[in-house]
């Protein structure tokens, strides 16, 4: 808000009387004379219904029409899809009607499944289950999560594969039907099924491979009528085999790391197809330069399974240097709410190969100070040192193998110069309050009676 | 003066010399301070290797040490003569409190119950995701302290664990 030129207050912090609220969104844009609404990537940015109600108003929405993204909001309905234009799907099922369904269901397909809301994706409301007995609870704390997050209670079943990456490919597609795709990112590095760590390209990704994925993408765009920007998860296994996970209707997260390799600016170029205009270069003319990391500085603690955190950031000092760039809102003093998703900052590191990269993202991590709070930086930093990563040959369970303990003790020097810094900062204390008191009002007037 | 400080688990004996030399576990220590915000931030160089030490907050003591979060107490020698510990005396008991303000779903445990450290004991709603609490330590419930499907602040004592 601060970077904004203008700001318009949308309502209470509660995202219900505020970022949920579509109709009080589009009455402040037609009172502040918008012509058009970029939703963003949370919140609203995937509700069909909000697309159509921001075109209903006579404004532009930056992003997919709600026609698209309704067909490719329904998770069922986008296997479907993908399934008719030759793109593979794992073994999954349609939307199911109760726990019991979903138990013949699971009985199937063979445990490991998951659970998953059929009204939208990013893994909210997502469970692994692993027994038939666990399966009844699951699809309870699932139904109530999916209604929670989508609106929609409905759940469908689909095989689990396990130590697979996740790999989704960036596209772009103007109003004349022209889509292109912009390169991968692996974003195996999750937990609760939430990212935390994001590259391009792919550690895994061959050439064919990426070819591979590019094409399923346009051809899934292609089919529902894609415009604007999007993305295709996929779920690519040790062999090469790739399933198609879904369809985020919307700028993502992570797309800093496809604008780093690129060189192209994703939302200018959504705002430039909302107007209207072609896209400014065809598949061959997009280059890739490079490779690129992003960090998701979260406010969770890694020493306690990564349980949200909110309170006050009192030091906050963001990196800086060649290759390095930060998105965030995040200064010495700010508060963070608890009504909104944890991420804090976004740390992104480019280099002419994956090896810079990685070293210009540990520096900018280690310069890097958030306190206050408890964040993800912990893990972060150990993490860009497992001979996993550094190898690029981790997967989806990277997350759960990490060990809090990897996090080093203090040095002896550190903990000697902590030692030192405490005592003054002790004695500091102690002159102040010295001083306070010696020119403390009531202590002058006690004086003053005195001397009366 | 010397002065005994705690840093987590840790306790270092430091003394600051009347000529302004410190002492750290009864080694001089070559140290060069520069106090780069008064009371609150120093650059500090021991031995060669330069580390950055912030004040995050004074009370309790929190410190931000290269950006290692670091829980500090100090205690000078007269109250280390009166015989005050460094750290809060071990009472026995660890509290379980809620990390964020949210809607407890529930409880699992019941006062008497025995658990083991890392065990779930309630499963706290915040941030539009469901958060199992773990016990910070093993030990035996003493006291639960805030019902399931209540709304609880942030530090709110929930459950009350006595170490055997």
């Amino acid at each position: 808000m601060r970077a904004a030129d203008a700001a318009y207050p949308i309502g209470a912090a509660a995202p219900r009387e505020s970022y949920l609220n579509a109709a009080r969104i589009i009455q402040v844009a037609k009172r502040a004379g918008c012509d058009a609404i970029h939703p963003g990537y949370g919140f609203l940015s995937e509700n069909a219904d909000f697309a159509q109600a921001v075109a209903d108003a006579g404004l532009v929405f930056v992003g997919p029409p709600a026609k698209v993204q309704r067909l490719l909001g329904e998770k069922t309905a986008a296997r479907a899809l993908a399934r008719e234009v030759d793109v593979p799907v794992a073994q999954g099922t349609e939307p199911l009607r109760d726990a019991a369904a979903a138990r013949d269901a699971a009985k199937k397909i063979g445990y490991p499944v998951l659970l998953k809301p059929a009204g939208g994706g990013g893994g909210k409301g997502m469970r692994v289950v692993a027994r038939d007995e666990d399966l009844e609870a699951a699809w309870r704390g699932a139904t109530g999560e999916a209604t929670a997050a989508f609106g929609a209670p409905a759940l469908y079943l689909e095989r689990q594969i396990r130590s697979a990456r996740h790999v989704e490919m960036q596209i772009l597609a103007d109003r004349d039907g022209n889509v292109v795709w912009l390169g991968e990112r692996d974003c195996s590095i999750q937990r609760r099924h939430q990212k935390l760590i994001e590259e391009s390209p792919g550690p895994s990704v061959t050439e064919d491979l990426r070819a591979k994925l590019g094409a399923a993408a346009v051809r899934i765009a292609k089919r529902a009528g894609y415009v604007n920007a999007g993305t295709v998860e996929f779920l690519v296994e040790a062999n090469g085999i790739f399933n198609f996970l879904e369809v985020n209707t919307r700028l993502q997260v992570e797309h800093p790391v496809t604008e780093m390799v690129t060189g192209l600016d994703l939302v200018a170029l959504q705002l430039r197809i909302a107007a209207g205009e072609p896209l400014p270069f065809k598949q061959d003319e997009i280059t890739r330069t490079g490779a690129a990391i992003e960090c998701r500085i979260t406010a969770e603690d890694p020493f306690a399974g990564f349980i949200p955190a909110s309170g006050r950031v009192a030091l906050a000092r963001e990196p800086a240097g060649p290759g390095i760039r930060v998105d965030s809102a995040l200064f010495s003093g700010m508060t963070v709410p608890s009504e909104y998703d944890s991420l804090l900052a976004k740390v992104i590191a480019h280099g002419r190969d994956r090896e810079e990269a990685i070293a210009r993202m540990r520096r900018a991590l280690e310069e890097m100070r958030l306190a206050g709070i408890p964040t993800s930086l912990p893990f972060h930093r150990t993490a860009l040192y497992e001979q996993d990563f550094i190898t690029g040959r981790y997967d989806t369970d990277f997350v759960a193998r990490w060990d809090p303990k990897k996090v080093p003790d203090l040095t002896d020097g550190a903990a000697a110069s902590a030692a030192l810094a405490a005592v003054l900062a002790q004695r500091s204390r102690t002159e102040r309050r010295a001083v306070a008191t010696a020119d403390d009002p009531w202590a002058r007037a006690g004086r003053e009676d005195a001397l009366r | 003066m010397r002065y005994e400080v705690t840093l987590d688990d840790r306790r270092i004996r430091v003394e600051l010399g009347e000529d302004g030399r410190f002492t750290v576990e009864d080694r001089v220590v070559a140290a060069d301070v520069r106090e780069t915000v008064r009371g609150r931030q120093w650059s500090i160089v021991v031995e060669g290797e330069s580390h950055e030490v912030t004040v995050v907050t004074l009370d309790p003591l929190r410190l931000d040490v290269d950006g290692h979060d670091v829980r500090a107490s100090v205690v000078d020698e007269r109250a280390l003569r009166a015989g005050r510990g460094a750290v809060g005396a071990r009472t026995g008991r660890v509290e379980l409190r809620a990390p964020m303000p949210g809607l407890l779903k529930a409880v699992h445990v019941k006062e008497g119950d025995r658990v083991a450290a890392d065990a779930p004991l309630a499963t706290l709603e915040a941030m539009k995701m469901e958060n199992e609490l773990l016990a910070p330590s093993a030990g035996r419930i003493a006291k639960v302290r805030a019902a399931a499907g209540t709304k609880v602040e942030a530090g709110a004592v929930l459950i009350v664990i006595a170490n055997e």
